[in-house]
Formats: C-alpha cells, structure tokens, sequence
C-alpha cells in the first residue's frame, strides 16, 4: 500500500477528521472547566481552579456515585461469574442456548431496566409490591427509588458485561492445567483452590473493575430511579447543573472532566491487571474445559441460570408489556383496563412519531457513513505501516474512556459557540454519534481485520493485483460479515442512544431515548412503557440479523 | 537478455527493522531454471530476503534485480511494488482466498493480467491437471485438506506462467510422510517447468533433496553457498556443519603434516587423527566428522582407525544411532540397519581423512 497515490492523503485527511470530532470537544470542555468568570461566555474573562475546588465542598454526590458503584459492581461481578461458572464449567442441560441468550441483557439498557422496574417496584403502584400488600403486608417489599435500586438495574445490566469478561478468562484455560493437578494426586477442591482459582482471578479482577469504571459514568438508571427521590449521582449532578439557572457549565464540565479521569485511570489499572496477571490468555487459544458432572444438582443451576434471565430479561419485558396496554398504570390489578391507545399516542403524538423516525434515519445514516470510515481507517491502524497509526488508534479509542453524557456537554458547549447553525438540528446529533460510536466499530472490525491472515492480501499483490483491485476482490469480501455486524451494532447503539441525546436534542430534532425519559418525567408511565417496548423491538430486531449474521460466518462478532 | 545472465540477481542487500537488522549484507544470483534454496534456523533473515525479492518488504539498501531488471535500488530509490515485479509466490500458510472457489483461485492471477475467458480455463485446468487436483476445481475452497490447500496454493503460483518462483516454507505445516513425497513432486514440477525458483526453508533435509545450490544463512549473513554435497561435505564454519546434517565435532590442535598431504590433529587423551587439509591452508582447532562417515569396523583406505566401546544403541528404523566412548569422549555413529553391535562391544572407529573438515 506504500506505493498506492491515493493513499497518501486518504489517511491524514481521515486522521484530521477524526482528531477535530474527537479533540474539539474536548477542549471546549477542558477550557470551560477552567472558566471562573461568567459561564455563559466564551472565551472565559477569568481562568482558575475554582469550579474543581467546588466538587469537593460536595462530597455527597460523589460518595452516592461511589455506593452505587460499589454495591452494583459487587452484584454484577456476583452474577457474572456465577452465569460464566455454570455455563462454561457444569453440563446443565441447554447450554448452549442460555449461553447465546447471555447478551440479551446487554441489549435491554439501563433505560428500559429501569423504567420497567419502575413498573415493577414502584413505591405502592408497582405490580410486586401491589402483590405483596395484597398477601397481607402493610409496606412495600422494596422501593426501587433508590440507591438500591439503582445499583439493581445497573448490576443486572453489567451482569452480562462481567459475564462475558469471566467466562471468556475461564475458557481460555488449557484443561490440562487441571487435570495434572488432578493427576498429581490433589482433590478436586484443592485443585480448585490453588489452581483454577489463581488463574481466574485475574479475569474477575479485570471485569470487577471495568464494570465499576463503567458504573461510574452510567447515566440512564440513576436519573429515572434517582431524580424522583433527589438521589444524585456525578452523572445525574452534571445533568442537573446544565439545567440550573443561569446554567453552571464550568462546574458540570470539571465534574465530567474529574469523572472521566477516574474512569481513565480505573480502566489503566484493568488492563494492566490483564496484561500483567493473566496466565490463562497468553495462548490466546478457546478451550471448552471439560463440564463438570455435577448429578441432580444441575436442575438447580440451570434453574438459577434461567433465573438470571427472567430477572433481567422477560421479568421486566413482560411488566412494559403490560403497562403500555393499560389506561392508567396506578391501578391495582384487578382493576385494570387495557388499550391500544399509549401506541396510537406514540406514533400520532406530534412529537413523538418524528422521535422514532429521527433515531431510525440517524441509526442507518451514522452506521452506513461510519463503516467504511472506520473500516478504512481500522485497515490502516492495523494492516499498514503508516506512521501515527498508534497515534490514530489511541485517538479513536478517546470516546470510550468518556461518559457519553460528558461528551454531549463537550459537544453541546462546542458547537453553541460556533457560527455555524447546526446545534438542535440532527446533523448535530450525526455527529456526535459518529464520534461517540467510533470506538465500536473500531473494536468490531479490528477484530475481523485481524483475523484475515496478512498473507491472503499480499498473495494478491504477488499475483499482480494492485491495490485497489486486491481490496475489491479479497480484503473487502473477507471483511463483509465484520462490516455488517459493526453496521448492526451502531444502528443499534444509535436507536437507543441516551446520554449525547440529552443534550443535544432540539424541539425539531427528538430523538427516542430522551423521548422516553420526557414522557417519563411528564409521568406516564404507560405511555412511556410502550415507547420503551417499541424502541426494544428495533434494537431486538437488529439483534436477530445480527445473530444470524454471526452464526453464519462461525464467529463472534459481538 | 542473453540466457546466461541470472534471474535473479541480490547484492548487499540489508533490512532492518528499526534497529535489528534482520539482513546484513548479503548477495547472490541465481541462474535460470536453477532451484536454490535458502536455508537457516529462524531469524536468521532467510524469509525477509525472499519477501524482499517479492516486493513485500522494503529493504534498507542495496540492489535486487529480477531479470536483468532492478526492482529495488536502495541508491536510485527504486522500488517496484510487488504487483509490478512479475514474480510468483507460495506461501506459508498458503493464503488460499477462503471466499473463492478451487478454480478462482487459480484463475486470480490470469484474471488480474486480464486473459480471456477460453485461455484462464484452458490455464486453470493445465496447471490443476499438473498438481493432480483437476476433480476439484468448482469445490469451495474452504475444506480442503492441508495438502490439498497447498497443491492449490503451487498450482495458482504457477497458473500465469511468472518466470520466477518464490517458495516461503511451503511444506513446513504437512505432515512428515506428505511433506516428503510433495518435496519429490515440487522438484518434478520446478524441473518440468524450467522454472527459476527460491525456496525458504529450515529443514536442512529438504534443502539438500530438492536443491541445485543451496546458501546457507546464519544472523542475516551468508554462511555458505554450494551444491548440497558441498555442503554437506564441505561445511565451510561450524555453524554449517552443526546446523546441516549430524556432525561430530573433535577438539584438538593441528601438530604438523602427516602422510599424502593430511594434516596431523591431536585430540584429548593423545587422540591423533589424519585429516585433510584445508584449501585455504588455514588450521582450526575443531574437526567436524559427519556421523555417517564413521565405520565400526576397519576398513581399507580408511586411515584413522581407533578402538572404541559402544555405549548406547538407538534403532531409528532406517538407520541405527550409536553413542561410541572413544579416548576423546564419545562419537555419535550412524550405520544402516543391516549392521549390529551389542551395546558394551568393541569396536573400531575407521574414517576416511577427506571426511575430517578442519575448522
């Protein structure tokens, strides 16, 4: 590739784009942090210190953040290995299916985790605790407005994350680590202490603190279970000081800002966990260990296992169901009736109908711009031997170590202070998706790219194809399946994306997310409840091809 | 071009990866039709010089010509990108397009230059015929065998008639019975074809059977180039006669001349052997004994006859493998089964001085 023309300015025009969507608003942020004067003008008329001094004069919210963090990531951690122990290591009859089924959660959001356990165990209305007094006692079960609460959507969220991490650090162990040590005469739980505990525990590690750094910057659940209770968390407090009047942008921008480092140097410490500890990855191989026979006491795992998925899945699924087919969700049970009218609403509504054409048009415009970009630059990072490919990896990678809801702040200050009219419209919107969404599909076509054996591209250029003629017939073939799930997974993130949307949003530019959190806030429930369902049935849908797709080419995409 | 002149022609070619030199200054030029082989232990640079010459690594300095052609001049700043080159290439892992079926992928090459319809076909099924893989042709090309893939793999490298082949370990992920009889059938194709052809490889086995010439590499330096029975019998340093073939190798002192033209060579424990002398009349203090050379018996004409007491037998089927304690320590000694000695007998060590090498 060194000697094709076209390259030669494809790649820094790509890096140029890709450096001003991800630095620019950034340093509005950073700049704007540093404001001490009036908030509402740029360039600042007074630098200093002051609005990150302000963040300790407050230690509540930053002690909420780190209880919820603290008590979901446990849960989740707790959840994860449990799922990833049962399903990598034990027969319990069905594996495969539940093991597959495990990234359903993922795709359920906090959002909708939380709405539905809205529903579900609301103070008075919700159905469990309606059920509860009904059986006789006089108080609620559980109130899901709360820390608690919170930390429960959240872990059955992360659960899945965690899961996916631990089970991933289990599979790669060589079954014959165990079975020499079998073979050397320890018992099974000895082996299971100082052999297959050790070489986990570095996979469990990794995902307890990627699941808290990611706790950190969660957004969704703790604004719908918290804001009603006046429960703050970072996130929520960042979004609370934009809305202030006059807005406190310098102080909301030092929180993102302290938030994200936490979240950067929390993430650095995971991976250098992974990269130091892990013995079990180093053969980077997938073993299936041989199950374990565990007799009658499968039932009772796979009963758990299930159990996992009704909680986080059909539970809270079935509860929406039922909530957007009601006139009125505070009734109690017996008394409800049903109707059509909440979906008749959401798609006539004024504003809503646009909402769901909105997100569908900037899910298929952001995925079907963002691929090739990607897939190009991804090609670049890890097949040339352009120099600053380090530099351009790193620089596409910065999305992730931000909390969205951080970045629509940045992006919101960035492009207000800019001629160009583009803030409440959905180029906006497209733009920040695509910025946000670029360390996805960097992540989903790296993968493939990898995987393409280097030697079938230069197989071509032997037998005398030139560049653009190779890419066409070998590289670009070789890479469909990657491409296509990379478009399913940012049509996907984009349909439910929340925390950039909240900001960013216009009266002319809604979009379904923040949509759902506005009727929620109007408080309906039952509207909102179907909004929610019709929101999960597009991302479900996307899923569905994607599986496929996956199952297709033999791999996992996701 | 007269005939004579080579096909490829390398001189002080050097490639470093930032700071490792991968290739230090290495030259040479292969006639037509000739098949060499460049053989060393990994790293020592052998599968750099051959991407080199393909185009797919860019060297630091130095010429490559092809042809009579340069395709790399580090001082012209010359390179032509390996699509230009004209030169064809089996690979390792043999880079069969999964997405394609047999026949595409042999018709790939044809296809780039453009061929007509009727000629890619009447290609494809001559060089497919020629690899014995005719019956394959419309199967996708994802199933096939290791042996299969790699029969593919010659015959698209082959399918556009590139007047110079380049073979980077082609039988290295076989199986040992299958890598020996496609050796034999590579070297029927490549002499059918009068093909120029390089051929990587660490397998000294396969380097002395399928080669014209052989050149030797160590560290990213040529250690020695000739036919394999010079190589062989003429290992030029010890890392040639360690690393081809299984050597003994004595330790001593050269004392003075001895009878025809030897050289006298003391060994431990007052060990003193005939050995030939050296063209360039150097002496060393190392004599390499090829283990095959070394009879247990005496033999006439063999000059250095020593008794010895056989320590260990090894059967390895085709050959025995003897541990000998001799006054100099122990030789390793290899005879054709045909021939037995009892661990703990007497025997007589007799070689010929032309098989001591001097080092």
């Amino acid at each position: 590739m060194r000697n094709s023309g076209t390259n030669m300015w494809i790649a820094p025009l790509l890096l140029l784009i890709c450096g001003v969507l991800v630095l620019y608003p950034l340093v509005y942020l950073v700049v704007e942090s540093l404001n001490i004067g009036d908030a509402q003008t740029f360039p600042p008329e007074e630098y200093g210190l002051g609005n990150y001094g302000e963040l300790f004069e407050e230690p509540k919210v930053i002690l909420n953040t780190l209880f919820v963090a603290c008590i979901a990531t446990v849960m989740a951690v707790f959840f994860g290995f449990l799922q990833a122990w049962i399903l990598t290591r034990t027969a319990i009859p069905g594996r495969a299916r539940l093991e597959r089924l495990m990234q359903l959660p993922y795709y359920m959001t906090p959002l909708i985790g939380a709405l539905s356990w809205g529903v579900l165990l609301g103070p008075k209305t919700g159905l469990v605790n309606q059920v509860w007094r009904a059986i006789g006692f006089n108080s609620d079960l559980f109130n899901i407005y709360s820390p608690w609460g919170i930390a429960w959507v959240m872990a059955l969220f992360e659960g899945t994350v965690a899961f996916v991490m631990i089970s991933a650090s289990m599979k790669s162990m060589d079954p014959s680590l165990e079975e020499s040590s079998r073979v050397l005469g320890a018992s099974k739980l000895r082996t299971a202490l100082k052999i297959t505990l050790p070489m986990v525990a570095p996979g469990v590690l990794s995902a307890t603190i990627f699941v808290f750094a990611e706790m950190l910057g969660s957004f969704a659940a703790a604004f719908v279970l918290g804001i009603p209770g006046r429960f703050f968390v970072v996130t929520t407090a960042i979004w609370e000081a934009t809305l202030s009047f006059p807005p406190d942008y310098g102080r909301a921008a030092a929180m993102g800002l302290s938030l994200s480092g936490a979240m950067v140097i929390t993430l650095a410490v995971a991976k250098f966990i992974m990269r130091k500890g892990s013995y079990a990855t180093i053969s980077g191989k997938a073993f299936r260990p041989r199950p374990m026979e565990i007799g009658p006491i499968r039932w009772l795992l796979m009963a758990i296992s299930w159990g996992y998925m009704i909680v986080a899945v059909i539970l809270p699924l079935m509860a929406l169901t039922l909530t957007s087919f009601e006139r009125f969700a505070t009734v109690i049970v017996h008394q409800m009736q049903f109707t059509f009218a909440n979906y008749e609403t959401a798609l006539q509504m004024g504003s809503l109908a646009p909402a769901f054409g909105n997100s569908l048009i900037l899910g298929i415009v952001v995925a079907s711009l963002g691929v090739p970009t990607i897939g190009v630059l991804a090609w670049i990072i890890y097949r040339s031997r352009m120099p600053g490919r380090g530099a351009m990896e790193f620089l596409i990678m910065v999305p992730q170590a931000v909390p969205r809801l951080v970045f629509g702040l940045g992006l919101l200050w960035a492009w207000i202070n800019i001629p160009i009219p583009i803030y409440g419209t959905l180029w906006l919107l497209g733009i920040a998706y695509f910025t946000v969404f670029m360390p996805l599909g960097l992540r989903t076509i790296a993968g493939v790219v990898l995987q393409v054996d280097k030697s079938l591209e230069e197989c071509a250029r032997v037998c005398g194809a030139a560049w653009t003629y190779q890419m066409r017939t070998i590289t670009l073939p070789l890479l469909r399946p990657g491409l296509i799930a990379a478009w399913l997974l940012i049509f996907i993130a984009s349909v439910r994306e929340l925390g950039v949307s909240v900001f960013l949003m216009g009266p002319n530019s809604k979009v379904v997310a923040p949509a759902i959190v506005n009727s929620w806030l109007s408080s309906s429930s039952e509207l909102s409840a179907a909004m929610a369902l019709m929101q999960t049935v597009m991302v479900f849908i996307a899923v569905a091809i994607l599986f496929r797709v996956a199952r297709r080419v033999g791999g996992d995409v996701t | 071009m007269s005939s004579t002149q080579p096909r490829i022609e390398v001189k002080d070619l050097v490639v470093k990866y930032g700071d490792a030199t991968a290739v230090d200054g290495i030259e040479f030029a292969i006639a037509p039709g000739e098949l060499v082989t460049l053989l060393g232990p990994s790293g020592c640079g052998k599968t750099t010089t051959l991407r080199s010459i393909a185009g797919l690594e860019t060297p630091s300095s130095g010429t490559i010509r092809l042809n009579s052609q340069t395709v790399y001049s580090g001082a012209e700043r010359r390179n032509v990108p390996a699509e230009k080159r004209g030169v064809s290439m089996v690979f390792q892992s043999y880079a069969i397009w999964p997405h394609m079926t047999v026949f595409e992928n042999v018709a790939y090459g044809l296809r780039v230059r453009k061929a007509p319809q009727a000629e890619v076909a009447a290609n494809v099924a001559r060089v497919l015929e020629m690899v014995q893989m005719q019956a394959y042709a419309d199967r996708p090309s994802s199933n096939l065998s290791g042996g299969q893939q790699q029969r593919v793999a010659v015959a698209r490298a082959i399918s556009f008639s590139p007047n110079v082949l380049l073979f980077d370990e082609p039988l290295s992920n076989l199986d040992a019975k299958l890598r020996a009889e496609m050796r034999v059938e590579l070297r029927e194709l490549q002499r059918r074809l009068d093909i120029t052809s390089l051929y990587v490889t660490h397998d000294q086995e396969e380097a002395l059977a399928i080669s014209d010439r052989v050149i030797v590499m160590s560290k990213g330096k040529i250690e020695q180039i000739g036919t394999p029975e010079e190589i062989y019998n003429r290992p030029s340093s010890l890392f040639v006669a360690d690393f081809v073939g299984a050597a003994n190798m004595i330790e001593g002192l050269v004392t003075g001349p001895g009878p025809d033209g030897t050289l006298l060579f003391e060994g431990q424990n007052g060990v003193t052997l005939q050995v030939e002398a050296p063209p360039n009349g150097r002496g060393g203090s190392v004599v390499a004994l090829r283990s095959s050379y070394i009879h247990l018996t005496p033999v006439d004409g063999a000059r250095n006859a020593v008794a010895g007491t056989i320590h260990r037998r090894m059967f390895h089927g085709d050959f025995v493998q003897y541990v000998v304690d001799w006054p100099a320590g122990q030789l390793i000694v290899r005879r054709p089964p045909t021939e037995h000695y009892d661990e703990g007998s007497a025997v007589t060590l007799s070689f010929d001085p032309r098989h001591c090498v001097l080092l």
